[in-house]
């Protein structure tokens, strides 16, 4: 009687250790995936910066492309204007953004003076950087949902995962548009 | 690793493994092998607990002894004592002669023979844990002349930008960056967490990756912050360490250069917890010494034992004969160290070290997923890595193994070469008149950024600039003693910017002479390079490569059509034997010296005890 006593006992606590165990680290991966997330806002932001220097380096080798300046700069304005909104909007306009800028690199490779110049050197560097480090924020963030909604689904802490509030994340999935996206070289 | 899959050409896809697979897989193995070098290391503190434990009991009887004159121990206190000796007797009659005793007697004994020397080695490892705790590891690379990276220069400042990717990429605190100006391509993360940890990157690495394998390559040290690899290789070293403790501890009789670095090992632990990065470079300087410990060297007794050069006294003769019986204990010790750290502690550790690397190589293609970074990275470093300052010692922290020579450590190797680059450029100066407007700098990486400078300016179309650097050319080649067709030519490089056909091809031409004498370069380094404790730790860079190409990098991979494995057998099978005599023997002459140590310390013993006993209790 003790004994089989002694027994459920011991096997209830072991579930409560487990139990406790997989919830905190659903909780820990979820502060992962939010924290990914707000990297990639870091980066973004970062990008936004950067651009009127870029913009103010290469206007005066540039002065015959103006429209393609303008576009990067009008791409700009509407990404930061998007900052606030909803995650579908900023998207749109930071893919616009990557394509302006895509679009400049490409002008600029027809200036071989432009290239040679080590501040313009410097600043296509740190955006390069900057785009990369959007994409790796970005494949972080993927990775942790991954993490995270692996977790939750499969069995058996799909059983009440979704009782404690729980839910998959989406990942942050690149579009067309950004597919399209030539790499910048340096 | 089968024969049977690498001597035939496989048709069709390649067995592929994901990064996540690989990394599950090296974390598994992890696991094994840190079982196999714990269990390593106690299987070999058996004979080092046996062999320490009589010199501890030797000493507490003496100190017993001393304190008896002035106050009497009770007499209950020596009856324990010869309890405890008893059981000990018994153990060793059963271990030498296989006499029968009583199971628990037997347990009791080997309580006694084993845990006082077995509690000092532990007290003795977690001694060097705390004592190098806050230095961590690498920091003799801390002591070089480390710069931050300059952001305005384009490839110090990709440098960081990579760094701060691979962070991002990782999920990480970005690590602090050094940069070494050294010629040589390699790289390391150093410290004692992910908090405080830096990566040590040399110029030459910038110079010599494209931005993908530089990426790759930092991603690996990235990688391998991120697996806390920095706390496995701190507990690895710290195992050498206490290994050399315990060696100058017991050498410290005899010789002085065993008391000074103990007593340089006592002055860094009365120090302080100063955060300098000064005191991180004396604990790498200290565990060095440490290291060096733990060869078979035995010029502290040579000179102790060596009478010939000294005028001999009677106060020396007292001194030789009564640390005689420590001699065998002392070689005992330093023989079974020796022999366990090579046939067991050392081969455990490197395999474990080994799958470190490979998974933070796996762990680097899930960073920037792309497996041709890292392996065309790995490629051109393994061709071309030249010694490194900082020491053996940090050397299994680095990217691939750096070669072992401390040239650039050694103060007087590194003025003469700083001497011979001031002179080749102020011979360029000279020949070159008109152009006074430089001054030569004194110090080897200002004047490594001015040589750069001039030299970009050239490439870039300067006229002046481009004469200099033709000028310390001819002076670079008289210097060296080779012709100027040896050196590399700025000016076919700058007409192959402007598309000029004919300077493409000597440059072309001049790449493929330098390729065809590098191997023979190699080789010779080769033979000068002294043996380090870690050499083994790193992987070859065929297996790695392989791991890569499973992971989807396109290396090319030459079959070597498993010889290599059949010669491997047949010597196996030709010097196994040999080999196995050879064990026995060193573990018989381990057994000898243990038992001759015993034997001596007893005699010594209780000669001392007599003399008290005599002397003051009549």
């Amino acid at each position: 009687m003790s004994t089989t006593l002694i027994v459920i006992c011991l096997i209830a606590a072991a579930l409560l250790i487990w139990f406790i165990a997989v919830f905190n680290s659903l909780v820990a991966l979820r502060v992962r995936v939010q924290n990914a997330w707000a990297d990639i806002d870091v980066q973004l932001k970062r990008r936004h910066d950067l651009i009127p220097n870029l913009v103010g380096a290469v206007q005066g080798y540039m002065a015959h492309e103006r429209s393609t300046l303008e576009a990067v700069t009008e791409a700009r304005t509407k990404a930061v204007a998007s900052s606030g909104g909803s995650v579908a909007d900023r998207a749109q306009a930071e893919s616009a953004l990557t394509g302006a800028l895509s679009n400049l690199f490409a002008v600029a490779e027809q200036y071989p003076q432009l290239r040679a110049v080590e501040s313009v050197q410097l600043l296509q560097e740190q955006l390069t950087s900057t785009e990369n480090r959007i994409a790796f924020a970005r494949q972080f963030y993927n990775d942790e949902v991954m993490k995270f909604n692996t977790m939750q689904s499969t069995f058996p802490r799909n059983l009440f995962a979704g009782m404690f509030g729980f839910s998959p994340a989406t990942m942050f999935a690149a579009d067309d548009s950004e597919r399209a996206n030539v790499k910048v070289n340096v | 690793m089968g024969t049977h899959s690498s001597s035939t050409v496989v048709v069709g896809p390649r067995d592929r493994e994901s990064f996540f697979e690989a990394q599950r897989r090296n974390r598994r193995a992890t696991w094994r092998l840190s079982a196999v070098a714990v269990l390593a290391t106690a299987v070999m503190g058996i004979p080092l607990a046996l062999t320490i434990t009589p010199l501890l009991y030797a000493a507490a009887l003496i100190v017993a002894d001393i304190v008896s004159i002035w106050m009497p121990l009770p007499p209950s206190f020596w009856q324990h004592a010869n309890e405890i000796a008893r059981y000990g007797m018994v153990a060793i009659g059963w271990l030498t002669q296989g006499k029968a005793a009583n199971p628990q007697a037997l347990a009791l004994g080997a309580a006694v023979l084993l845990l006082p020397g077995a509690i000092l080695s532990v007290a003795l490892w977690l001694g060097v844990n705390a004592l190098f705790r806050r230095a961590g590891v690498g920091g003799a690379l801390l002591a070089l002349k480390a710069r931050e990276p300059n952001p305005s220069d384009l490839k110090e400042l990709q440098l960081s930008d990579v760094v701060q990717e691979m962070a991002i990429a990782a999920g990480l605190p970005a690590p602090r960056i050094m940069l070494i100006d050294a010629p040589a391509a390699n790289a390391a993360a150093i410290g004692t967490s992910l908090n405080d940890a830096r990566i040590v990157v040399s110029r030459g690495l910038l110079e010599q990756l494209n931005r993908d394998e530089l990426e790759g390559a930092l991603a690996h040290l990235v990688a391998s912050i991120g697996n806390g690899d920095l706390r496995i290789a701190f507990r690895v070293t710290s195992v050498f360490e206490t290994c050399g403790l315990l060696v100058a501890i017991v050498n410290s009789p005899f010789g002085s250069r065993s008391r000074r670095t103990l007593w340089r090992i006592v002055r860094y632990g009365l120090a302080g917890k100063k955060d300098s990065e000064g005191s991180a470079a004396e604990a790498a300087a200290v565990a060095a010494l440490l290291t060096r410990g733990t060869g078979l060297e035995t010029d502290d007794i040579d000179n102790f034992f060596d009478t010939t050069s000294r005028k001999k006294s009677v106060l020396r003769s007292i001194r030789n004969f009564l640390f005689f019986p420590i001699f065998f204990t002392n070689m005992a010790i330093k023989l079974s160290l020796w022999f366990f750290s090579f046939s067991m502690l050392e081969p455990s550790m490197a395999l474990l070290w080994r799958k470190r690397k490979y998974l933070a190589d796996a762990s680097a293609v899930q960073l920037t997923r792309n497996p041709d970074g890292l392996a065309e990275a790995l490629r051109k470093l393994n061709s071309d890595h030249g010694p490194i300052p900082g020491g053996a010692w940090a050397s299994h922290l680095f990217l691939v193994s750096p070669a072992e020579s401390d040239r650039v450590n050694d103060p007087k190797a590194n003025a003469a070469q700083q001497q011979m680059w001031v002179q080749m450029w102020a011979a360029s100066e000279a020949s070159e008149k008109g152009n006074s407007s430089t001054s030569a700098s004194a110090d080897l990486p200002s004047l490594m950024k001015e040589i750069t400078a001039t030299g970009s300016a050239a490439v870039a179309g300067d006229a002046n600039a481009m004469a200099r650097m033709m000028a310390f050319r001819q002076a670079a080649a008289t210097a060296l003693g080779k012709s100027v067709d040896e050196m590399p030519n700025l000016a076919d490089i700058a007409a192959a910017q402007h598309g000029d056909k004919a300077a493409l091809q000597h440059l072309m031409e001049f790449s493929n002479k330098m390729k065809a004498n590098q191997p023979a370069a190699s080789d010779s380094q080769k033979s000068s390079h002294n043996s380090s404790n870690f050499a083994g730790f790193f992987p070859s860079l065929k297996r790695r490569l392989k791991r890569l190409d499973r992971m989807g990098a396109h290396v090319e991979l030459e079959s070597d059509g498993g010889k290599s494995w059949i010669v491997i057998a047949v010597l196996a099978v030709c010097l196994g034997p040999f080999a196995l005599v050879a064990l026995a023997l060193l573990l018989l002459l381990i057994g000898i010296m243990m038992l001759s140590s015993l034997a001596f310390l007893m005699v010594w013993m209780a000669f001392i005890h007599e003399l008290f006993v005599v002397f003051l209790h009549h």
